[in-house]
């Protein structure tokens, strides 16, 4: 963006400058020129054997960028990472989508990528855990498992041919989300971690966030994971496993989120809201704001 | 199914659930039949509570299948386990009928609408086992990594390797299937490939429920206790020893001409005629005693000069005594091969069955182009098939070994060479089983056939419902022990070992996961399982040992520990010596016959070693020295100063025969009783350890000291009393120098060993026997039994430790150091981040599972493979698939090796990182095990060469090579998934170019059996 002209008001103005300030430094010093726009030559002087991966292309026998953002480079492999863009989706990354369409065996998920993504009824486990094929009978139930509109958790599991992303939910912690808040921030902002699930304990609150920018805070659901951890944790999840499926009014009577909850939720998000506004990146930051708030 | 009521067995899980302490509840009952007898056991959970009303749900329903025979208390037993939708473990032997189980659990899934999978560990299994799935159940699929069919199917076919990756990728099937079999489970202690097992039995789906099926394993009940606690569903034992057919185990002395019974068909040792046989083998070793030595494959010696071969002998008394069809099991392919050739002469087939081979092999090989038609392995093979003899190895063409297959079960083919893969999988028994050989060379060196391989191979004899009883053959040539025999012929199987261990594919693939975590899986793997089991005993046993330990008192300990370390120390500087002052080098010169030695007693009792300084001696003759020779080859190559000597000796010995005809013989002091009988001494670089050939038993001698005195011996010493005579000049001669000492060789004088080591210890040993004098503790009147009780004290606290230790290395978490090595070469190599996030490499080498993923992610990185041809990149890619050993391959061309230096150099680097990060691997051993010699062959193949043009160029076995290559195919295909993930569109093209380039003709020629 060096030496461009563009007519800005105040707000851009900052915004520029704080973006083009962070390009420089990610960009170490040993590499300069590591934020390109789109055409703008990567120079790969003495090296042969290049591997041009994702945002990069070949002209004129030259590694030409396709994307703005920072060239990163893996051994031989160069590669641009665009900052701000739609969500790129990677195996095994968790997201959060909204459902848009219930279609023959699978659902439709909105996940702010340039597809929508597909979560085949086969992908999840039924409610009852039992293993077993989908029956047509199963296929008209679908409703009853996730709506229109339902928010859902979900790990991504590959790629069909034509491009279009398919999910999963491995275990009983995806699924439907209930009680609590969607939020929607650039997918840059989430940071790739071991954990994306996150529990606070002190507000009883679980922060979900999405790789994809969406992001749930919510009331706390007990884990339902059944990977084994220990045995005493087993029966316990026994006892939460029946609060979560209500059947009956006195259960959903117990399901009833306290005031005390929804504030906590309202004042978490908020965090969120503000701190995406103001850029900051990853988690670790909001949880630590979060603590001073409360 | 009346049939299926024989012995009523009910599982009362409540009549024992009282007992809180007991964890793990179980009941076992045992039915005895009058002839079959199966054991039930189940494995509980901790804390597993039955339900209030077993899910039962189906009593009164019809059962899933019936078969039209009647079934074995086993199967009825497993069976009704599945009934009762609980997991079962089958342990029985090959031939036993465990796919009955697998069946109904199929036929189960079927009718209840659920998904099952059947995994087995080879490709072949799992073809033969899709076409017999395919004919019962019409809706089953296949999955290999060759081929798919149908992957919608309710049950499905496929590898346990496929297994794992699905669960890894979370496909949908994971989600549907209620059942998985896992086929010859024990499978699980294969070194390289054991670990899959674990992982996936870990990784299975917690709602579906599992049928293992495994030949008979002594420990089912732990596996079955790992699978309870991992699971935490209840699994059943159902464990049975039973044959259909009792088998007859015959021995085949080399040389001689009968079969001599040695285990009948109710397992009784027949000790009489194994003594039988050993006497009929006694000429032939002591006849050409020298030419033998060292050539174990004795079935390879064909006959001498014009004789008929022992195997063919053995092939034509077979067929005489209607014993076949027959299988000969031999431990190589080569020897497979020569074995078969000997049998030119035969024919064991009519006219009418040669045509039938012939339609039947020309219209398998109908497939083949016409030039693949005239290979010489094809063409080779049909004139000794029409005559009944098969050969079946890994190194045939799929194809051959597939037709050779189909005409065994036949019965077109009467006498089949194979090698032990034979012995694995689908049902193809024989009336009678030949080993070719007892000692199986497994990698460093030959050794006997484990009891469990005996079984495994054995268990190929008697068709059920054909024939009687089953005839099993061994062949030796070599004397044989009975205890070493009966250990062979009645020893217990092999028990389920784990063999885990850690793979960077697996880390990464679990660490890409949100939840799953690598310490997760060891947790849960059966190794932990095991070595957790271990503990309590260790701790019990170190209380013990202690308890023992602080038990003994005894005064003045110090300074007697004081006196027990210089005797040690006198010990080791005494044997020193006596090691260099006799080893070859120096005393071979000397060991004439008829010169006096002296040789150490045997001690009356091993566990209490005498604490004098003087050792117990006694004298002989030496009668004459030979060389021995070993087991290896390079033998010949030593000089004669290193190799291994052997002295017979003529001393007196106590020779006592216990009741089963095992003889020990201990050396005794000239004028004690015994008989003058005729020992061996060893003489070698390293220990002196007796290797007796006049008797049975094998102990430690040593000598302790040459004489100057030479006696004249008679030249026949079979007599007795010449012996007894010889001994008696012994005597004499010792009386007569009784004053001054019998002469003694001197070892600087006389020897000439001339050794600063040799000095310095003498000189140690003078001043060490001052000590002993000054020792206030020598003159105590009970010092000897003093120091043995110290000694046993010392031993204790030794012993102690290394339990200790043992409990140690258990309690933490197995793998444990080796999880954190790893995890940091991986951070050091950027596959991961500091938090365990795989990065883009990490995600490359995740899908990389059928060769060195390291490796190969970092060659794709470097990029090497950008700028050379596809055949190069083939080529190249070859070295990393090919593991079989070629003795004089012929070198790659330049560019080729230019690569291939490329590729070690690569290599090279990672594993030094690996091993900066203190993973524990060898980098040169790692860097030579990527081995070029199919380089070439797999560039012309490439390059779209006949197949029978690429044989020309290696000599390597075509099946091998054929396997070489699809196993190439598959690391093709991963590394296209692996440059999709990369965004690297051109090598993704590449490498899509050069699968089509390969896949092509007999290599990928379809199974028969699809």
């Amino acid at each position: 963006m060096r030496g461009l002209q563009v007519s800005l008001n105040q707000t851009q103005k900052i915004r520029l400058q704080r973006s083009l300030e962070k390009l420089e430094s990610l960009s170490s010093k040993t590499n300069r020129n590591a934020s390109v726009t789109v055409a703008d030559t990567i120079p790969v002087n003495y090296e042969d054997g290049v591997l041009k991966g994702h945002g990069t292309s070949e002209l004129d026998g030259e590694v030409v960028a396709t994307l703005c953002g920072v060239v990163e480079r893996v051994n031989k492999l160069v590669y641009v990472r665009a900052l701000r863009a739609r969500y790129k989706p990677e195996i095994g990354d968790i997201i959060v989508g909204r459902v848009i369409e219930v279609a023959p065996k699978r659902w439709r998920l909105e996940i702010n990528f340039s597809q929508d993504a597909v979560l085949m009824l086969s992908s999840m486990n039924l409610p009852d855990g039992i293993q077993r094929r989908r029956t047509a009978l199963d296929e008209l139930n679908m409703r009853s498992i996730f709506e229109e509109n339902d928010v859902i958790c979900a790990e991504v599991r590959g790629f069909q041919h034509d491009g279009s992303l398919h999910l999963q939910a491995r275990s009983q912690k995806y699924g439907k989300l209930e009680r609590g808040q969607l939020l929607t921030v650039p997918p840059y902002l989430v940071k790739r971690r071991k954990l994306h699930f996150h529990h606070i304990e002190q507000y009883g609150i679980d922060l979900i966030l999405g790789c994809n920018g969406f992001i749930w805070v919510g009331e706390h659901v007990g884990a339902k994971d059944d990977m084994v951890v220990d045995q005493s944790s087993k029966s316990e999840q026994e006892d939460v496993k029946s609060t979560t499926y209500p059947t009956s009014l006195e259960e959903q009577e117990r399901t009833y989120t306290p005031l005390e909850t929804r504030q906590n939720i309202c004042r978490t998000a908020n965090a969120v809201r503000v701190l995406s506004t103001l850029g900051f990146k990853g988690e670790a930051e909001q949880r630590s704001l979060k603590k001073k708030k409360g | 199914m009346g049939s299926m009521k024989r012995k009523s067995l009910e599982d009362h899980p409540s009549e024992e659930s009282n007992s809180p302490f007991k964890q793990q509840r179980e009941n076992g009952l045992v039915i005895a039949d009058e002839s079959v007898v199966c054991v039930h056991d189940v494995s509980y959970p901790d804390g597993y509570v039955p339900p209030a009303s077993p899910p039962s749900v189906l009593e009164g329903s019809k059962a899933a299948k019936e078969f039209p025979f009647t079934l074995d208390p086993f199967q009825s037993e497993a069976i009704k386990c599945l009934d009762s939708v609980e997991s079962v473990m089958v342990s029985a032997h090959t031939s036993a009928g465990k796919t009955v189980v697998a069946l109904y659990a199929i036929a189960m899934s079927l009718r209840n609408k659920q998904r099952v999978i059947y995994t087995s560990p080879i490709k072949a299994l799992s073809n033969q086992k899709y076409r017999e799935f395919k004919e019962e159940f019409s809706d089953v699929g296949l999955m290999t990594g060759d081929v798919t069919i149908d992957p919608n199917a309710s049950c499905l076919v496929m590898t346990t390797e496929i297994w794992r990756s699905m669960q890894y990728k979370g496909s949908e099937i994971t989600r549907e299937v209620a059942w998985v079999i896992f086929d010859e489970v024990h499978y699980m202690r294969d070194m390289e490939r054991g670990v899959v097992w674990e992982e996936s039995i870990v990784m299975a789906p917690k709602n579906s429920r599992f049928v293992f099926l495994s030949a008979t394993v002594p420990n089912a009940k732990e596996f079955a206790d790992w699978v309870a606690k991992v699971h935490r569903q209840p699994c059943h034992i159902v464990y049975t020893d039973y044959r259909p057919t009792p088998l007859q185990h015959y021995i085949f002395p080399s040389g001689g001409s009968g079969l001599y019974l040695a285990v009948d068909e109710k397992g009784k040792f027949r000790e009489d005629s194994f003594q039988k046989t050993l006497n009929a083998l006694v000429p032939t070793t002591e006849g050409d005693r020298k030419k033998e030595n060292g050539k174990w494959q004795k079935g390879l010696v064909a006959g001498r000069a014009g004789e008929e071969s022992d195997i063919f002998k053995m092939v034509k008394m077979i067929v005489q005594r209607q014993y076949d069809p027959v299988i000969l099991f031999s431990f190589s392919k080569r020897e497979c091969e020569i074995l078969a050739m000997q049998m030119a002469k035969m024919d064991l087939n009519e006219d009418d069955e040669k045509a039938n081979i012939e339609t039947i092999f020309w219209s398998a090989m109908d497939m083949l182009s016409d030039d693949d038609k005239k290979l010489p392995q094809v063409s080779n093979m049909l004139p000794i098939l029409k005559r009944g003899i098969g050969v079946h190895h890994s190194g045939l063409l799929p194809i051959l070994k597939e037709v050779i297959e189909i005409l065994f079960q036949e019965g077109l083919i009467k006498c089949l060479f194979a090698t032990e893969t034979f012995s694995i999988g689908l049902n193809m028994p024989a009336k009678t089983v030949v080993f070719t050989n007892v000692r199986k060379f497994d990698g460093d060196k030959f050794r006997w056939i484990s009891s469990g391989e005996y079984i495994q191979m054995s268990g190929r004899a008697g068709r059920r419902g054909i024939d009687e009883r089953g005839i099993c053959i061994l062949m030796v040539d070599e004397k044989l022990e009975p205890s070493t025999a009966k250990m062979m012929l009645k020893g217990s199987a092999d028990s389920l070992n784990s063999a885990f261990h850690l793979s960077y594919n697996m880390l990464l693939n679990q660490m890409r996961c949100e939840d799953g975590d690598p310490e997760n899986l060891l947790r849960n793997s059966f190794y932990q399982f095991q070595a957790d089991r271990a503990i309590p005993d260790l701790e019990k046993q170190a209380k013990d040992l202690e308890k023992e330990r602080d038990s003994i008192v005894i005064e003045e300990e110090d300074s007697l520990e004081n006196y027990y370390s210089l005797l040690e120390q006198f010990k080791s500087l005494k044997k020193d010596v006596r090691d260099i002052v006799f080893s070859p080098r120096y005393c071979l010169p000397f060991l004439q016959p008829g010169r006096l030695i002296s040789v150490q007693c045997t001690k009356s009792n091993e566990t209490s070693p005498s604490f004098s300084i003087e050792d117990q001696v006694t004298w002989g003759v030496i009668i004459n020295f030979e060389r021995v020779k070993g087991l290896s080859e390079d033998d010949a190559n030593r000089k004669p100063e290193d190799a291994s000597y052997t002295v017979h000796v003529l001393t007196r010995c106590a020779v006592h025969r216990d009741e089963v005809g095992k003889k020990t013989i201990k050396i005794v002091p000239l004028k004690e009783h015994g008989e003058p009988v005729v020992v061996s001494v060893s003489v070698s670089q390293a220990k002196s350890l007796m290797l007796s050939s006049c008797s049975l038993v094998s102990f430690s001698l040593q000598i302790d000291s040459l004489s100057s005195v030479r006696l004249i011996i008679p030249k026949d010493l079979l007599p007795l009393e010449a012996r007894e005579n010889t001994l008696k000049k012994v005597s004499e001669v010792l009386s007569r120098f009784a004053k001054e000492g019998m002469p003694l060789l001197d070892p600087e004088e006389d020897m000439k060993v001339q050794s600063n080591s040799y000095r310095k210890a003498v000189r140690r040993i003078e001043a060490l026997e001052n000590l002993f004098e000054k020792h206030k503790v020598a003159k105590s009147p009970l010092i000897e039994q003093k120091l043995k009780v110290l000694h046993m004290k010392k031993e204790l606290t030794a012993k102690i430790k290394s339990v200790k230790r043992a409990m140690r290395s258990s309690t933490a978490l197995a793998f444990k150091d080796e999880l954190k090595a790893r995890k940091r070469a991986l951070r050091r190599l950027g596959y991961v981040t500091s938090d365990d996030v795989v990065e883009l490499k990490g995600k490359v080498a995740c899908e990389i599972s059928s060769a060195d993923e390291l490796t190969l992610t970092e060659l794709m990185f470097n990029g090497v493979f950008k700028d050379i041809k596809v055949e190069e990149m083939v080529s190249l890619l070859s070295c990393l698939v090919w593991q079989e050993k070629l003795q004089d391959a012929q070198k790659p061309r330049d560019e080729l090796a230019l690569l291939f230096a490329q590729l070690q150099d690569t290599a090279r680097r990672v594993a030094k990182v690996q091993l900066e990060c203190k993973v524990q691997i060898d980098v040169e051993k790692f860097v030579s095990s990527l081995r070029p010699d199919i380089m070439e062959a797999v560039y012309a193949w490439a390059k779209g060469s006949k197949f029978y043009e690429i044989m020309e160029i290696t000599q390597v076995f075509e099946g091998s090579l054929i396997r070489a290559i699809r196993r190439l195919e598959e690391v093709l295909q991963q590394l296209i998934q692996a440059a999709k993930s990369v965004g690297e569109t051109e090598l993704e093209a590449k490498f899509e170019d050069a699968v089509s380039k390969i896949k092509r003709d007999i290599v990928f020629a379809a199974s028969l059996y699809l």
